[in-house]
C-alpha cells in the first residue's frame, strides 16, 4: 500500500500560526454568527415539518420515517425533534443557536483539517475560509432554516469523517466512523458521501481507519442499499417530481418527461456533467447557464463575473497543485496535504454522480466544502514554492494570490448579503402567511398548527424585527 | 528581497483582502447592535413608510403594535417620492402596487368600509397600479372622477 511521506515538520513557532488560526477562525464565525441569528424559522419546508415533528413521539416520528417513499431521512426528523422538545417553547432561540454552533463546529474543524502549523498554512487559511463561506454550494446550508438545516448537518459529518480519516489509526477510529456513516446516510441522501471519504482517504495514503473500519464502511453501504430498496421499499425520487435547470431554461417535469421519459440517460449525464463543472467554474447553477445566458443576452452581471472569476483563479491552483504533486500521487508518496486534495477530487466526482437525477448547489456542498480544503492546500503550497523560488515568479504568485483573495473577498461580501436578503424575504413569507394557508387547500387547521403557526410568526415580525435593508451600488456589485 | 520580506509580502497579498472583509463585517455588526445603521435608510419609522417598501412584515409588527394604518403619517421623501411624503399606510400600500398587501391590510380590519375601499381603489386607477384595483374593485372599473384623489393627496399641509 501505499506509504505516507511525513509532512515537513513544522518550526518551533507552529502553535502560534496554529493560534492564529483559530483565533482567525473565530472571528468569521462571530460575523457569520451575527448575520445567521437574524434567519427565523422559514415557512417554506419548515412550518410544515415543525407541526409535523410535533405530533406524537419521538420513537413514532423517527419509526414513520423508515417507510415513506421516495426519501430515507429519519434522523432529520429525529433531529428536528430533539431540539424542538430540548427548546421548551423557544423555538427561535434554540434554532438560531444550533445553526451557529453548526458553523462554528464547521468552521473549527475545517482549521483543524488544514493544521495549520506553518507560516504558509496560516497565511493560506483566509482564501479557504473565504472559499468555504463564499462557495455557491454554501449558500444553501446557512440561507435556509428548515429550521435544522439538514446539509449542514451533512457537511459536518463529511469534514468530520475526513479528520477521522487523516489522523493516526486507532480503534475508535473504526467505530466512529461508522456510526458517523450510519448517521450521515439517514439524515439525507448525501450523507452516503461519508464512506466515500473514508474510503477515497484510504487509497490516498490516509490510515485513520484500518483496513477492517474500510470493510465495516463498505458493509455498511451495501445495507443502506438493501435497506432502501429490497426491505423498506423506499426507492429514489422521480422525474416528475421536480422542474430541472437544462441549458438555458428550467424544464418543468412534464417537459422533463417529454423529452427524457423514454430514456433518461442523457439527462442524467448532463447532470453529473453540470455538477461537476460548478463546482469548479461556478456555472452551471442547478443545471441552468445563468450567467452565460446574462453574458450571451450582452448584460453584464457583476456577482456572477465575480463568481466566475473567483472559481478559475482558485481551479488553475488546484490544477497546478495537482500537477506539481502528480509524481508523488503516482508513486503513492503522498503527504496529508495530497491526501486531502486527493479526497476532494473523490467527493466531488460522487457527489456529481449522486447529482444524477437533479442537481442544485447546496446538494454539491460537499464537493464545495473540499473543494475549499484543497484551495487552502493549494495556495500554501503556492506561497512555500514561491518564497523560494525566483523573483520574477514571486511576483507573479503575488498578483495572482491577490486577485485570488480580492474575488474571494467579493464573494464572502456577497454571502453576508445573501444571508441578509433571505432573513428579510423569510419575513415576507411570515408577513403574509394567512393569505398563504389561506389558498392551500389542505392546510393544517388544527390547535396545535394554529399556535405554531402564531408564535413563528410572533417570532419572526415582532420578537426579532427585520434590520434594515442595505442600500448602495456596492450592494449591486455583490449580490445575486 | 529577501525570503523573508517576499514571505511577508505573498502572505499579505493572500491573505488581507480577506482580514479586511472579515474586519469590516464585524465594525459593521458593532455599529448596528450600538444602533447605528450602516449603508441603509433606517428603520421603518412608521407603517405608512413599511406599505410603502412592501415590508409585510413591518405592516404587521406596527399594527399590531397599536399604529392606526388611516392616520396620514409621514413619510420620507425617498420613499414614495419628493411631491408624496404625507399619506396613510393605505395611501402608501397602493403605491407598493401589491394587491397583496392590501389584502393583508384588510384581512387586519384596516378596510371597514365600502367608501374607503372605493376611495383607495380611485387612488389606484390614478397611479395605474392594476393589482391594487383588481384586489380592491374586482371583475369592474372604479368610478371615480380621474386625478381627483391624487389631487387631495398631494393638497395636504406638508406635501
Amino acid at each position: 500500500m501505499a506509504v505516507t511521506a511525513p509532512s515537513a515538520p513544522a518550526g518551533p513557532d507552529a502553535s502560534r500560526w496554529t493560534g492564529l488560526s483559530y483565533a482567525y477562525a473565530a472571528l468569521v464565525i462571530a460575523g457569520f454568527g451575527y448575520a445567521l441569528v437574524d434567519l427565523p424559522v422559514q415557512v417554506s419546508d419548515s412550518y410544515g415539518n415543525l407541526v409535523k415533528a410535533s405530533s406524537g413521539t419521538l420513537g413514532g416520528l423517527v419509526a414513520g420515517e423508515f417507510h415513506q417513499a421516495g426519501y430515507l431521512r429519519p434522523f432529520l426528523w429525529g433531529q428536528l425533534r430533539v431540539v424542538m422538545d430540548l427548546s421548551g417553547g423557544r423555538y427561535y432561540e434554540w434554532f438560531r443557536a444550533w445553526h451557529v454552533g453548526q458553523l462554528a463546529l464547521l468552521t473549527l474543524l475545517f482549521v483543524h483539517i488544514v493544521r495549520p502549523r506553518r507560516w504558509a498554512e496560516a497565511m493560506a487559511l483566509p482564501v479557504g475560509l473565504a472559499a468555504l463561506v463564499g462557495m455557491h454550494t454554501f449558500a444553501g446550508t446557512i440561507r435556509e432554516a428548515f429550521p435544522i438545516n439538514t446539509f449542514m448537518t451533512v457537511l459536518l459529518c463529511c469534514l468530520a469523517a475526513a479528520d477521522l480519516a487523516l489522523g493516526p489509526t486507532r480503534w475508535w477510529r473504526d467505530v466512529a466512523g461508522a456510526v458517523l456513516s450510519i448517521a450521515a446516510a439517514l439524515t439525507v441522501e448525501s450523507g452516503l458521501l461519508v464512506p466515500v471519504i473514508f474510503v477515497a482517504a484510504r487509497i490516498a495514503g490516509a490510515r485513520g481507519l484500518s483496513g477492517w473500519g474500510i470493510a465495516t464502511q463498505f458493509a455498511l453501504v451495501a445495507g443502506y442499499f438493501v435497506l432502501r430498496f429490497l426491505v423498506l421499499h423506499v426507492g429514489s425520487p422521480q422525474l416528475q417530481e421536480r422542474s430541472s435547470g437544462f441549458g438555458f431554461a428550467m424544464l418543468d417535469p412534464a417537459d422533463l418527461i417529454a423529452r427524457f421519459g423514454g430514456n433518461p440517460l442523457p439527462f442524467y449525464a448532463y447532470n453529473v456533467g453540470s455538477s461537476l463543472l460548478s463546482v469548479f467554474l461556478s456555472e452551471p447553477r442547478g443545471g441552468l447557464w445563468v450567467a452565460t445566458r446574462t453574458l450571451m443576452a450582452g448584460t453584464w452581471s457583476s456577482p456572477a463575473t465575480l463568481n466566475l472569476v473567483a472559481s478559475l483563479l482558485a481551479s488553475s491552483l488546484v490544477v497546478r497543485y495537482a500537477w506539481v504533486r502528480r509524481r508523488e500521487w503516482w508513486t503513492r508518496r503522498t503527504d496529508r496535504g495530497d491526501q486531502i486534495v486527493l479526497v476532494f477530487l473523490a467527493v466531488t466526482l460522487a457527489n456529481a454522480v449522486i447529482s444524477y437525477a437533479y442537481t442544485k448547489d447546496v446538494i454539491l456542498s460537499p464537493a464545495g466544502v473540499f473543494f475549499a480544503l484543497a484551495l487552502t492546500v493549494s495556495v500554501a503550497h503556492l506561497l512555500e514554492t514561491a518564497r523560494g523560488g525566483r523573483p520574477f515568479g514571486a511576483a507573479v504568485a503575488g498578483v495572482l494570490l491577490l486577485a485570488l483573495s480580492t474575488a474571494w473577498g467579493g464573494r464572502v461580501v456577497g454571502s453576508y448579503l445573501g444571508l441578509r436578503h433571505s432573513a428579510a424575504v423569510m419575513r415576507q413569507e411570515w408577513g403574509y402567511i394567512d393569505q398563504l394557508l389561506a389558498r392551500e387547500s389542505n392546510a393544517d387547521t388544527s390547535a396545535v398548527a394554529v399556535r405554531l403557526k402564531r408564535q413563528l410568526q410572533d417570532d419572526a415580525v415582532r420578537r426579532h424585527p427585520v434590520r434594515p435593508a442595505l442600500r448602495g451600488d456596492w450592494v449591486e456589485w455583490f449580490q445575486e | 528581497m529577501s525570503g523573508r520580506w517576499r514571505g511577508w509580502g505573498l502572505g499579505v497579498a493572500a491573505s488581507a483582502p480577506l482580514v479586511a472583509v472579515t474586519v469590516a463585517s464585524l465594525a459593521f455588526a458593532a455599529r448596528e447592535l450600538a444602533g447605528d445603521t450602516p449603508s441603509s435608510w433606517g428603520a421603518m419609522q412608521n407603517v405608512a413608510e413599511a406599505a410603502a417598501m412592501g415590508q409585510s412584515s413591518e405592516i404587521l409588527r406596527l399594527l399590531r403594535d397599536g399604529q392606526d394604518p388611516r392616520r396620514v403619517w409621514p413619510v420620507r421623501p425617498e420613499i414614495i417620492s419628493s411631491t408624496i411624503t404625507r399619506v396613510t399606510a393605505l395611501e402608501a400600500a397602493v403605491w407598493s402596487r401589491r394587491g397583496q398587501e392590501m389584502e393583508l391590510f384588510d384581512r387586519e380590519g384596516a378596510i371597514p368600509d365600502a367608501a374607503l375601499r372605493h376611495e383607495l381603489a380611485c387612488l389606484a386607477a390614478d397611479i395605474l397600479a392594476q393589482e391594487v384595483v383588481a384586489y380592491l374593485s374586482p371583475g369592474k372599473t372604479p368610478e371615480c372622477e380621474a386625478g381627483a384623489t391624487m389631487a387631495r393627496v398631494l393638497a395636504r399641509p406638508g406635501s
